[in-house]
């Protein structure tokens, strides 16, 4: 269990066209499973993973406001579509393309979260980088947690207002960019 | 081997819970032998790609359906099979997109179609109503005209009619002036021979005598002339009674030509006939309708 702060190195780990990292967490975003090619990424062993918060491999420099949209999109029983930066716990970073679903029983309840996550392209990754910079500086004119997510929120909707886009179709245009097709 | 039938049940588990649908299900930590890690991972993974073809399949589908075409099946970490059916799940998209834009457009078309129509058929329908507007007041202009020109004429007829009556009336009088000079003709002949008879005596007489004679003899030719005049006068009548006749039953048909014009126009409630001016708003009325309906 590791319980001190990981400070990015700045080196930055890829993984193969081929591979799918996967894991999946319980209703509260706690790890109840994590594949190979996650561990192997993350440079994580299973029991330091499992029952862990699913932030474990939160980078710095991703904004709160993604990942609010993740949990809100969650929430209402969508799947959602993110570019994110991870941070292993040798303290390199690695990009994603998540795709995070919740995942239901026979009776159409939630019963936890999935997370796949394939190779983005080089230009999702700049378009991305790009965009959360932009996020990140409206976060951190704040203290507050609280006010944070919510001006970086602010600033998304505004950028995406600005470009004429919903999230979704933003992610995609990334997408449909770059390799990913 | 029975050392590790436990791990065994445990992959029999798993797969029979994957089997059934349920892909949540994955191995669980089986024991640190290189084989039980291997086995455990290879499972897993296959459990993986599965899951992931699964929601993707179904997610990209559900997208298609709802007209989020912008969301592609990611084929990202599928091999084989598995691409090949993820590929042939884009091309539906694809072509679900492509038939979404034709409808769009072909939609667009015919709501643009419309809008010309409405408005074609809005400025010809103004049209029509102001022609048969204009139509119809010139046809009530006209059958008013007709109406006094055939009242007109009808009064010419009798004033003729009457000059004919009244030149009968002066022949009539004219020949009793005829006869009254004749007579006196006759008279002044005969106070002549009767002057003469009576000698020296009689001569102041037959100066009287002559000059009877020569006045009756004028008033014989005057009356003979006026006669001549007045038969001019009815000959002339009954020309012009002809041709007011002729002028006055040309009118009438006319008159009733105009009504048709007019009937045409306005309607008929005799016949029950729609007017032109109603034809064009009930034209109008009908594209409109039609038009709701192309446009819904």
């Amino acid at each position: 269990m590791k319980t001190t702060q990981v400070r990015p190195t700045g080196q930055e780990r890829k993984f193969s066209d081929g591979e799918l990292i996967v894991t999946k967490t319980d209703t509260r975003g706690i790890l109840t499973y994590a594949n190979d090619v996650f561990l192997r990424i993350s440079a994580l062993d299973e029991e330091e993973a499992i029952g862990q918060p699913h932030n474990l491999i939160r980078h710095p420099d991703m904004p709160r406001a993604v990942f609010k949209l993740l949990w809100d999109t969650l929430k209402e029983r969508r799947e959602i579509f993110a570019y994110v930066v991870n941070l292993a716990a040798d303290g390199a970073h690695y990009w994603v393309f998540a795709h995070v679903t919740p995942s239901f029983d026979d009776s159409g309840r939630v019963v936890g979260y999935h997370s796949n996550r394939r190779v983005p392209s080089r230009s999702a990754i700049a378009a991305a980088d790009e965009l959360y910079g932009v996020l990140r500086a409206a976060e951190r004119r704040h203290d507050r947690a609280q006010e944070a997510v919510a001006a970086g929120y602010a600033t998304l909707q505004r950028v995406l207002e600005e470009r004429g886009r919903t999230y979704d179709e933003l992610v995609w245009d990334l997408s449909t960019n770059g390799r990913t097709r | 081997m029975g050392e590790n039938d436990e791990a065994l049940y445990a992959i029999a588990d798993t797969c029979r819970q994957a089997a059934a649908g349920n892909l949540e299900a994955r191995v669980p930590y089986l024991g640190e032998s290189k084989a039980e890690t291997e086995v455990r991972s290879a499972v897993n993974d296959l459990l993986d790609r599965t899951d992931a073809f699964v929601r993707e399949a179904g997610a990209a589908s559900a997208a298609g359906a709802a007209g989020h075409f912008y969301r592609r099946f990611l084929a990202g970490g599928m091999g084989g099979a598995y691409r090949r059916a993820a590929e042939e799940i884009s091309r539906s998209g694809d072509a679900m997109s492509h038939n979404a834009e034709q409808i769009a457009s072909a939609a667009e078309s015919r709501i643009a179609f419309a809008d010309q129509l409405e408005s074609a058929v809005l400025a010809l329908s103004e049209k029509i109503a102001a022609a048969a507007g204009e139509m119809g007041r010139s046809a009530n202009g006209l059958a008013g005209f007709a109406r006094s020109a055939v009242g007109d004429a009808e009064r010419g007829l009798e004033t003729v009619t009457e000059l004919r009556r009244s030149s009968g009336q002066i022949r009539h009088a004219v020949d009793l002036i005829n006869r009254v000079a004749m007579q006196t003709q006759l008279l002044s002949l005969n106070a002549s021979i009767e002057a003469a008879r009576a000698g020296a005596a009689g001569r102041g007489f037959s100066v009287v005598a002559n000059e009877v004679k020569t006045l009756a003899n004028e008033t014989g030719e005057s009356s003979g002339e006026i006669i001549d005049q007045v038969d001019a006068v009815q000959l002339a009548s009954e020309d012009a009674v002809r041709v007011l006749k002729a002028v006055t039953d040309r009118i009438r048909e006319m008159s009733g030509l105009i009504d048709g014009i007019a009937a045409a126009v306005d309607g008929d409630t005799v016949h029950e006939t729609t007017g032109l001016s109603e034809l064009a708003e009930v034209l109008r009325v009908e594209v409109q309708r039609f038009l709701t309906a192309a446009r819904a």
